[in-house]
């Protein structure tokens, strides 16, 4: 094939990644994107003009060489491209499908300035699948053993990501997950319609092929404490990724009714705890026929499109726009085709019961957004019109606060007033000596390739401790409760998850 | 010979069912026996073990109760019995053994004398070590070294005789008696065993191995080492043993291992039940094995338990643990789907998950009035961590136990053990007093003792009379939340309760709550939100 110009490229049209049809697709839990065809991918990968500075990969929490494996799929080299990722991305399956591409690198993609980006995240997706179908992958080779020890703590994206950068170093690595299989939010939290589970397990087998352990059932903090793993079980590092496991609820009068969730317990008893399948599955799961969800983030539209699969009539409640929404836009856009109803600028004030405590209805008030401040930000404001909404289920997907049982075991581990772990900006090192963070928890609450970034910044940072490079003293924690967590210094704000 | 020995001896030489039922019944009656009148009726019923009773069930049962007669006969006639089992055919020496056996642990020496006197002899060692196997006493362990190096003998009708013998003590002596020398012993030398040339020594082997798992006497390292080489038994891996004895009997024990390869090591928890005793009707007192869990556990702190792959994961109390032997003890009722799937696990089963220790400790000072600890229902069993604590802190502690009558009262003589006083109370006044909990309260009260701690744990209307009672009085009250759990981390906020108009999350700020300021009403409710699903899953399950 012979090389293409770069007008050529940029007159390809772009590949839209087909997807199952919205009429048919809230009726089953399967993939909503059905993936590209070779073909079709090669098209895709055609519209990348290689350009000289690429602004896709400083938009990569992880820096993938992005337009080399769009190249090598162009070549139709598609294997080779799969390892191309692979060289930064341990979960490229994963972050295809859950990353916010077009916050990250398809935003800054050239192309993009004057036509749709290039569909990055659909050919890191592709390159993945058909690794995984072809059985090209091959494990990593894994150097002399360093004779170091590093605990992980929770197999969400920042553990296994951590887990892995530090095995290819030679370390010995155990994981320790507090939950009955590992994945954490990408198992309990991310729906399967948009990440099937045979994914996340296979990387966790790879990981257990080149010798990472798992420890299921095992509370850190609780069971073991982290001097327990440093001094007694002779851990040289510990590296903390417990996520943001606490729900945040809104304080308002009738939220403990039976039927209002947390969107992390909806959807836990769903996707971890299988109650699709109740009663095979002894966990059970009430929904009415009326769901309304709070918060319009990716947690949000995660929880609104599950409500909808079991075949309730779904309102979504966001008290500013939906350009405000945090949500991913792709997945704004898919939701929107699911026939869901929505209810911009409606702030919930009142959750009203029957007398048995069920929910009855929600009080909402409608707002309307004020002028941009200072920063920017056009903030709701009340307007005194209030409206009631029948409904009989209703789920809060605000966000989460960092799990709490780590800090509350471990004074020395610092955290702020919202209970994030502080850490060293540069390499995650926290107050504690041989104690490293990483993911939600220093965040309090992000993406599941924020949560990889993060996590390969630690991993390096882990390794150059365990090799005497880093000093605890030279550590720059803050030490002001005010302090924010920490943020991904790339040019755009990162969506919620 | 005296006379009533001679009418006995004649009825049994008459080889008679009947007649030897009447001497068995005459002689049973006899109490003041010489030592010679008894040599010489045991002479004569060990002559009934060497019969051919083929088809004579009648006479296997006089031969059982010649058995069981000999046996009480006591050391006099143990030599003569150790000397005729030495000589003794196959069919026979099992009755010698368990004449000897019954003797108990006064036996163990002479049979060890004679184990050491017939090295040479393998005859008489198959029947020394098969005798062995009868004995249920932990003294017995004592001659565990002498029957693992019965197991590398040359014959190998002495290994597998051997082998049976360590496979029956470690099934029939307690757990608790082998230390973790002998264990790893007994470990080693069977798992060399399951590589032996002859099929019979395998099979002894695998048998032995089963039984100290069932048992819980092995270290996750063990138990993950021994499923792997069951697994190869079994022809996972290509290299079956070619003995269908061996792979029948090591077909039998995979189901208590773990599922899960992944997690066999140095952190695995086999959450075995080691030991499970009925309290009442549909509720089970539970000993399981989970070292790591049971070496924090803290009094107040509850665990999550999901017994199998398709259970929901429920919150328990926990009734105590022993830090040193790794077990924790439970109270499980079967109420719902999960509760009776975890109350219908029998012995040597494994549960899928158990994780904790979750939640706060309990709140335990020196107080200077009496401490009172109401239990209710299964909820006797959650107070008696606390009671400990309080105790071992100096405090004058007193235990209420409520059921609606007395065949449902629990756990009372163990909180005997505890408090310095325990009531009771039911409400059709078949023990204690007649009544509630609250009548306990007040009894003490009138009494003129001044209370300042209460810890209620029971039903919810239980904890809402005992906190209704005490907050006009001002006496401090705990009540344990029993609320509808998922993860039990404060992850998902199930758990929500109400506690002084403020939202907390039992599974993280409690489950100790003050009694005084939770909203009980919405407890309630909130635990009945999954009742129609509850039964659903309860009738899918039958």
């Amino acid at each position: 094939m012979a090389e293409l110009s770069t007008k050529e490229r940029m007159a390809i049209k772009f590949v839209h990644m087909p997807l199952n049809k919205a009429e048919l697709r809230i009726h089953n839990f399967e993939e909503v994107p059905v993936g590209y065809t070779l073909e079709q991918a090669k098209q895709e990968a055609q519209r990348c003009i290689q350009c000289k500075k690429p602004g896709c990969i400083e938009g990569c929490p992880v820096g993938i060489d992005i337009p080399a494996f769009i190249h090598l799929i162009e070549q139709g080299k598609v294997a080779e491209a799969a390892k191309k990722i692979r060289e930064t991305n341990f979960l490229p399956a994963a972050c295809g499908r859950v990353c916010p591409q077009d916050k990250q690198c398809q935003a800054l993609c050239v192309v993009g300035k004057k036509a749709e980006p290039v569909g990055i995240g659909g050919l890191e997706r592709f390159a993945a699948d058909w690794e995984r179908e072809h059985g090209t992958y091959i494990l990593p080779e894994i150097p002399a053993a360093t004779g170091k020890k590093v605990a992980v703590v929770g197999s969400g994206p920042a553990g296994l990501t951590a887990a892995y950068e530090l095995r290819i170093r030679g370390h010995e690595v155990v994981v320790f997950e507090a939950f009955h299989r590992g994945g954490g939010v990408m198992v309990y939290g991310i729906p399967r319609f948009r990440l099937p589970l045979d994914i996340i397990d296979e990387d966790i087998h790879m990981l257990e092929k080149i010798g990472v352990q798992f420890v299921y059932d095992m509370i850190i903090g609780k069971v073991l404490t982290l001097d327990d793993l440093l001094v007694n079980e002779k851990f040289d590092a510990v590296f903390i990724a417990s996520g943001a496991g606490l729900p945040k609820m809104l304080g308002i009068k009738g939220e403990n009714s039976s039927g209002v969730y947390s969107a992390n317990e909806y959807l836990t008893r769903i996707y971890l705890m299988q109650a699709l399948k109740f009663p095979k599955y002894a966990t059970p799961l009430y929904q009415g026929k009326r769901v309304a969800v709070i918060g319009a983030g990716n947690t949000a539209m995660d929880t609104l499109r599950t409500a909808k699969r079991l075949g309730a009539d779904v309102t979504c409640y966001y008290r500013r726009t939906r350009a405000e929404a945090p949500a991913r836009t792709e997945e704004l856009e898919h939701a929107e085709q699911e026939f869901l109803n929505w209810k911009w600028l409606h702030n919930p004030v009142e959750i009203i019961a029957d007398e048995n405590n069920f929910v009855k209805a929600i009080k909402c008030e409608k707002m309307a957004l004020s002028e941009p401040d200072s920063s920017g930000r056009r903030k709701p404001v009340g307007t005194g019109e209030f409206v009631v909404d029948d409904v009989d289920t209703i789920v809060f997907s605000l966000g989460c606060d960092v799990n709490p049982i780590i800090p509350s075991t471990d004074k020395e581990v610092r955290i702020n007033k919202w209970g994030i772990v502080m850490v060293d900006q540069k390499t995650c090192q926290t107050s504690k000596p041989g104690v490293f963070a990483g993911g939600d928890a220093i965040t309090g609450g992000s993406t599941v390739i924020l949560a990889m970034g993060q996590a390969k910044n630690a991993a390096v940072g882990i390794d150059r401790y365990l090799k005497g490079e880093l000093k605890w003293a030279d550590a720059n924690v803050p030490t002001d409760p005010n302090a924010p967590g920490v943020q991904w210094e790339g040019r755009f704000s990162a969506g919620k998850r | 010979m005296t006379e009533r020995t001679k009418a006995i001896i004649e009825q049994i030489n008459m080889d008679n069912e009947e007649a030897i039922g009447k001497a068995l019944a005459q002689s049973e009656k006899l109490t003041d026996l010489s030592a010679e009148e008894k040599a010489e009726l045991a002479a004569a019923y060990s002559t009934l073990f060497f019969h051919d009773y083929a088809g004579r069930s009648g006479m296997t049962r006089l031969a059982m109760r010649a058995e069981k007669q000999i046996a009480k006969f006591g050391a006099s006639v143990l030599g003569f019995l150790i000397s005729e089992l030495t000589d003794a055919d196959h069919e026979s020496s099992a009755h010698f053994g368990r004449a000897i056996a019954a003797n108990g642990k006064d036996a163990v020496q002479p049979v060890m004398d004679a184990l050491n006197k017939n090295r040479e002899n393998d005859f008489a060692m198959i029947n020394l070590l098969g005798a062995l196997a009868y004995f249920r006493d932990g003294e017995t362990l004592k001659a565990m070294p002498e029957i693992l190096v019965a197991a590398k003998a040359k014959n190998p009708q002495v290994r597998s005789a051997a082998l049976y013998a360590a496979g029956r003590l470690a099934r029939h002596i307690g757990s608790d008696a082998f230390d973790a020398g002998t264990t790893l012993k007994m470990f080693d030398t069977a798992f060399e065993a399951l590589t032996d040339r002859v099929p019979l020594v395998r099979y002894n082997a695998a048998r032995a191995l089963g039984k100290m798992l069932t048992k819980g006497m092995l270290t996750g390292e063990q138990e993950g080492k021994m499923g792997k080489k069951f697994d190869g038994i079994l022809g996972k891996e290509n290299n079956w043993d070619n003995a269908f004895i061996v792979r029948h009997e090591a077909a039998k024990y995979v189901q208590y291992f773990r599922q899960d390869g992944s997690a066999k090591n140095k952190y695995f928890q086999s959450f075995r039940v080691l030991q499970k005793r009925e309290l009442c009707p549909d509720t089970y007192y539970y000993t399981i094995q989970a070292p790591l869990i049971a070496k924090k556990l803290e009094a107040g702190q509850f665990i999550i338990i999901r017994p199998s792959e398709y259970s929901e994961r429920i919150p328990l109390s926990i009734c105590g643990w022993d830090r040193e032997k790794g077990t924790i003890n439970i109270i499980v009722a079967a109420a719902g789907r999960t509760s009776r799937e975890i109350t219908q696990m029998p012995v040597g089963a494994c549960l899928a998950d158990i994780v904790g220790p979750l939640g706060q400790k309990a709140h335990v000072k020196k107080h200077e009035g009496t401490c009172v600890v109401i239990g209710g229902g299964y909820g006797t069993g959650a107070v008696m961590p606390t009671a400990r604590a309080l105790k071992a802190l100096g405090n004058r502690v007193i235990g209420v136990v409520g059921a609606r009558n007395k065949s449902l009262l629990l756990m009372v003589d163990e909180l005997k053990g505890i408090c310095d006083e325990v009531m009771t109370t039911t409400n059709d006044g078949t023990d204690g007093i007649q009544g509630f909990v609250t009548h306990a309260l007040e009894a003490i009260l009138k009494r003129g003792e001044t209370i300042s701690h209460v810890l209620a744990i029971g039903p919810v209307p239980m904890m809402i009379a005992v906190s209704n009672m005490t907050k006009p009085l001002n006496i401090e009250t705990y009540v344990s939340l029993n609320a509808i759990m998922v993860d039990g981390t404060g992850m998902c906020g199930a758990c929500r309760v109400s506690v002084g108009g403020q939202t907390k999350f039992a599974c993280f700020h409690g489950p100790d709550f003050n009694g005084h300021e939770v909203d009980f009403d919405q407890l309630m409710k909130r635990q009945k939100m999954f009742v129609a699903q509850e039964k659903e899953a309860l009738a899918a399950a039958e």
